[in-house]
């Protein structure tokens, strides 16, 4: 099969298998469907992800045909260095995600298996689709799966946090929606030409006052969606009530759908309004890091401690997506993988625990590394990679984003302006508090006098074992070898670069940079 | 002007016609009582069908000039119109079995719907209206299962008649100052700009805001709507809520729209989403939620008008197959209950999934499509319409439009999370009957608008 028939497949897979299942007999065989089918999606995702060329600005895989030809809208969808590492991370979390749900999901199974896989057509979709119509049509059809894992499946305030999740994301959406016909039309005005197609709405230049406008829109959806300081209240509420399948998507991935928003649409398609914004930008990122770990701190759920840890973490992409410097924009797109790797790994994690204990309250708890050893251990090296030590993958992502936001800021301290620089001092402040809040609640939750609500424990059992080293091994091969990664992604990020047109380095430089960056890892 | 002319151009009227007809007679000699509503069906099915094959020939003529002309966008409006008809008749054969008169009313009701899609002049716009209302006052009193029946009919009547007075009131009035009986003469008398012409305008506004439900002409809905057994709520909402639409098609045509005519079609139709949306919340009772999201829908509607001329037939066509579909396919999964009060409660809804969860999938996606969340059709109907709106030029109205179809979204979710969250009620009411053929006759375009919405739009033209 050709590859972009593959890819074709890798995107519809999800709806072959929601189609499958009310064939299924037992809700074991319900399990085992879902379970191999998203591993088929895996293996087929890996194979295009090695197939894909480093190097190449053009879009690969790309199948386009027309769906509503007389908007000049069109099913588009292909890969690139912005989406491909996603498009990966979302694939790969996939069967961890079902696995991690065969003993916690024991209501209405069919529903929740058809509920995920139909939560990860909508996600690849967005991330895939090359046509704005398109994208919107999956960045919102995203809300109805979503809405149903968390109210159905969810705690006790479940229905309170999913109608929140849902009418907070769709009315950032609303907006888009507006700003989406508004950009389309004046395309037409001023081209005669009706088109979706990214690419030609990259090439349209607008009037600054109505980038500025069209700007706030998108970027109020995404805000909402990363989500960025003040803009995030749904998301503790949506995390802790989601059961544990949700929270995993939802910090996995979903969260993503934002920040790729922001690299793929938001910034290059209104750039004089993005580079005017950009002091904005990092003070809503910087805020985000620091009031997000000051909030992880001071809380005693443990849920909601990675919850806002995960705000703090997408304040870091964010801020390399403002830096505009190709280091800081390979950073944030490492880092996207990276928070997705390890908030999901922490996510299970405090799910497995909760099955044994059925409370996320983290009083109850202490010396685990006594009676749960092998937990612990795994617990322990999320917790690292959490924070971003050398060898992890966070540790490349944070690194990069902050090299990257000193690198704009020097010169623009020596030019007399100092904002930037103080910004990303505060920053760095982050990944201190980072260190402390993880730190203090593993300190808490691992050590210490033993006590555990319904001991004796059981230690983790083979499946869960199976999902946690694979994780451990992604998070390693990411903080390792981040090369490869990098490699594939670094045409999209200086054409981010070149789009928002600040004046770029050679690409033989960056190369080399992110190079001794790995050689520092090490 | 030649006879085979005139009976084909009005060919889908006359196969209406035939079939009540038919059933008056069988009504009269009390025979055949059994087909009652296969004929209505037959009847119905062979005019859509007429319809379809004019319009896929591009018939267009005017077997009565001045009075009443056919084009190809009228033939497909007639062929929607015609096409959301069968749900509701399905729907009908389920609930009240082989009742000649429902048939005779309905079918009366729904020549008048197509004669108000057709009509050229004043003359012939006000008899298709009358005939399309008067059956619908009948309608909502037969087979009643409420006492509250009478109450709502009689408010229906008498807000439906003060709606004909103001329309004939305001026909005669542009006649007055223009002297012409066309339709065409309404933009006329709303670009003249006296007083006289002014006054003409408002009434003839305010008998289409009346007759679709827009705020404040909108209190009699909600009620008639609840007392209404569901076919004929289904009824109201789909079919009567098109010929209104359709008939303001034909006053307006593709006349540029001026300044004052702008504000009026674009301010009340605005609040009407607004507070639609919002009492739609507060509601407990289905019928009631169905008949504020009506009103909230009628809003959408007439934004249609705000777009330039030759989109405002493709935008409201378009609009008015997709919510006609969802409306009925909402009314078709709805399960029946042990008396109709107690299955109008959304109460009754809870824990639906788990007793029906098929009945629960379809009115789910139904109710999505209404509050216009992709992929489903509403969305697109509602693009659509604000897509023109924008095109059009008036920017601030879509944005207050669309944060005003956003207030929509929480009481359809309302619903949803009752059937799927909800637990079950202390006395589990049983399995109630969905109507199924009616729901698969709504299910298959349904789906087919989902994944082609292209096919469609390209057929309503440009």
């Amino acid at each position: 099969m050709s590859e972009p028939a593959v890819l074709n497949l890798i995107l519809f897979l999800p709806v072959i298998g929601m189609v499958l299942l009310p064939l299924a007999r037992s809700d074991g065989m319900v399990r085992q469907v879902t379970f191999w089918v998203m591993v088929l999606q895996f293996i087929l995702t890996l194979w295009l992800y090695v197939k894909f060329q480093a190097g190449v600005a053009e879009l690969q895989f790309e199948t386009r045909l027309p769906w509503i030809a007389q908007w000049g809208v069109h099913y588009h969808i292909g890969l690139d260095g912005f989406n491909v590492l996603l498009v990966l991370l979302t694939a790969f979390l996939g069967p961890l995600v079902v696995a991690g749900a065969f003993s916690a999901i024991t209501k209405d199974v069919k529903l929740f298996y058809a509920m995920v896989f139909l939560i990860q057509f909508t996600m690849l979709g967005t991330f895939l689709a090359q046509d704005l119509f398109l994208f919107y049509v999956f960045w919102e059809a995203m809300l109805i799966p979503m809405f149903l894992i968390i109210g159905i499946w969810g705690g006790e305030r479940r229905i309170y946090a999913t109608v929140k999740f849902v009418l907070y994301t769709a009315f950032g959406s609303i907006l888009m929606l507006a700003a989406i016909i508004y950009l389309v039309y004046s395309l037409q005005q001023g081209t005669g030409v009706s088109s979706f197609s990214f690419a030609d709405l990259y090439r349209h230049k607008l009037p600054v006052d109505v980038q500025g406008w069209l700007l706030a829109a998108f970027a109020l959806s995404f805000a909402i969606k990363v989500p960025i300081v003040p803009l995030h209240t749904w998301l503790p509420d949506a995390h802790v009530e989601a059961p544990t399948a949700g929270s995993v998507i939802l910090a996995g991935v979903l969260l993503k759908m934002g920040t790729y928003g922001f690299i793929k649409l938001g910034f290059p398609l209104f750039p004089e309004a993005a580079r005017a914004a950009t002091n904005w930008v990092m003070l809503a990122a910087v805020v985000s890091i620091v009031y997000g770990a000051c909030l992880a701190l001071v809380q005693t759920d443990i849920k909601k401690i990675i919850a806002y840890s995960s705000i703090s973490h997408l304040g870091y992409v964010m801020l390399g997506l403002a830096s505009l410097d190709l280091i800081g924009i390979q950073g944030a797109i490492i880092q996207m993988v990276s928070h997705g790797l390890t908030a999901a790994g922490l996510f299970l994690m405090v799910g497995m625990i909760y099955e044994r204990c059925h409370t996320r309250e983290l009083a109850a708890y202490g010396g685990l590394a006594k009676i749960l050893p092998v937990y612990s251990v795994f617990f322990m090296i999320l917790t690292l990679a959490a924070i971003g030590l050398p060898t992890t993958s966070g540790f490349t992502g944070e690194f990069l984003v902050l090299l990257g936001a000193f690198n704009s800021a020097w010169p623009i301290y020596q030019a007399g302006n100092s904002v930037p620089l103080v910004m990303t001092v505060i920053a760095v402040t982050g990944v201190v508090l980072g260190a402390m809040y993880m730190l203090w609640f593993a300190q808490r939750f691992l050590f210490g006098a033993v006590k555990a609500p319904h001991a004796p424990l059981v230690d983790l059992n083979g499946r869960e074992r199976a999902i946690l080293v694979t994780l451990v091994i992604a998070v390693f091969w990411l903080g390792l070898f981040p090369n490869g990664a990098l490699r594939k992604t670094e045409v999209a990020a200086l054409q981010y670069q070149k789009w928002v047109e600040v004046a770029g380095k050679p690409p033989a430089t960056a190369r080399a940079s992110s190079m001794s960056v790995q050689e520092a890892a090490r | 002007m030649n006879w085979s002319f005139m009976i084909v151009a009005m060919l889908p009227e006359h196969l209406l016609l035939a079939g009540i007809v038919v059933l008056i007679t069988l009504d009269v000699l009390e025979v055949g009582e059994k087909h009652a509503a296969s004929v209505a069906m037959g009847a119905v099915m062979a005019s859509a069908l007429i319809a379809v094959s004019l319009a896929i020939v591009q018939f267009q003529g005017s077997p009565f000039p001045g009075h009443f002309s056919v084009d190809q966008p009228t033939m497909v409006a007639k062929a929607v119109v015609l096409a959301l008809a069968l749900p509701i008749l399905q729907l009908s054969r389920d609930e009240f079995g082989e009742d000649e008169r429902f048939y005779i009313l309905l079918l009366s009701s729904l020549y008048g719907v197509l004669l108000v899609s057709s009509s050229d002049g004043f003359l012939t716009m006000f008899l298709g209206l009358e005939i399309m209302s008067m059956p619908v006052y009948v309608l909502v009193l037969l087979a009643y299962k409420r006492h509250e029946a009478a109450e709502a009919a009689l408010k229906y009547l008498v807000l439906g008649g003060a709606a004909t007075a103001m329309f004939l009131m305001g026909a005669s009035l542009v006649y007055g100052s223009t002297g012409s009986l066309a339709l065409d003469a309404f933009v006329k008398a709303a670009q003249a700009g006296d007083t006289l012409a002014s006054v003409a305008v408002i009434l003839v506004l305010v008998a289409f805001f009346l007759k679709a439900a827009v705020v404040p002409f909108h209190a009699w809905a909600p009620d008639a709507y609840e007392a209404a057994s569901v076919p004929v709520t289904g009824f109201m909402a789909v079919l009567i809520k098109a010929g209104v639409l359709l008939a303001v098609v034909r006053l307006v045509g593709q006349a540029k729209l001026g300044s004052p005519l702008v504000e009026l079609i674009a301010i009340l139709p605005l609040i009407s989403m607004v507070w639609g949306n919002l009492a739609a919340m507060r509601q407990t009772s289905f019928r009631r939620m169905i008949a504020y999201s009506s009103i909230a829908h009628a809003g959408y509607l007439f934004y249609a008008f705000l777009g330039d001329g030759p989109t405002r037939m493709q935008a409201v066509i378009f609009y008015l197959l997709a919510y006609g579909l969802m409306n009925a396919l909402a009314f078709a999964s709805l399960p029946a209950g042990p008396n109709d009060e107690r299955r109008d409660r959304l109460d009754a809804l809870k824990g639906l999934y788990q007793r029906q969860p098929y009945a629960a999938i379809l009115l789910g996606i139904a109710l999505l499509s209404l509050a216009g969340i992709p992929p489903f059709p509403g969305f697109v109907a509602k693009f659509l319409i604000f897509k023109n709106v924008i095109a059009a030029g008036y920017t601030t109205y879509a944005v207050l439009g669309l944060i005003g179809s956003y207030l929509g979204i929480y009481f359809y979710l309302r619903v949803i999370q009752l059937m799927f969250m909800g637990s079950q009620p202390e006395s589990a009411p049983s399995q109630g009957r969905i109507a199924i053929t009616a729901g698969v006759l709504c299910l298959v375009p349904t789906v087919a608008l989902t994944v082609f919405p292209g096919v469609f739009i390209g057929l309503l033209g440009r």
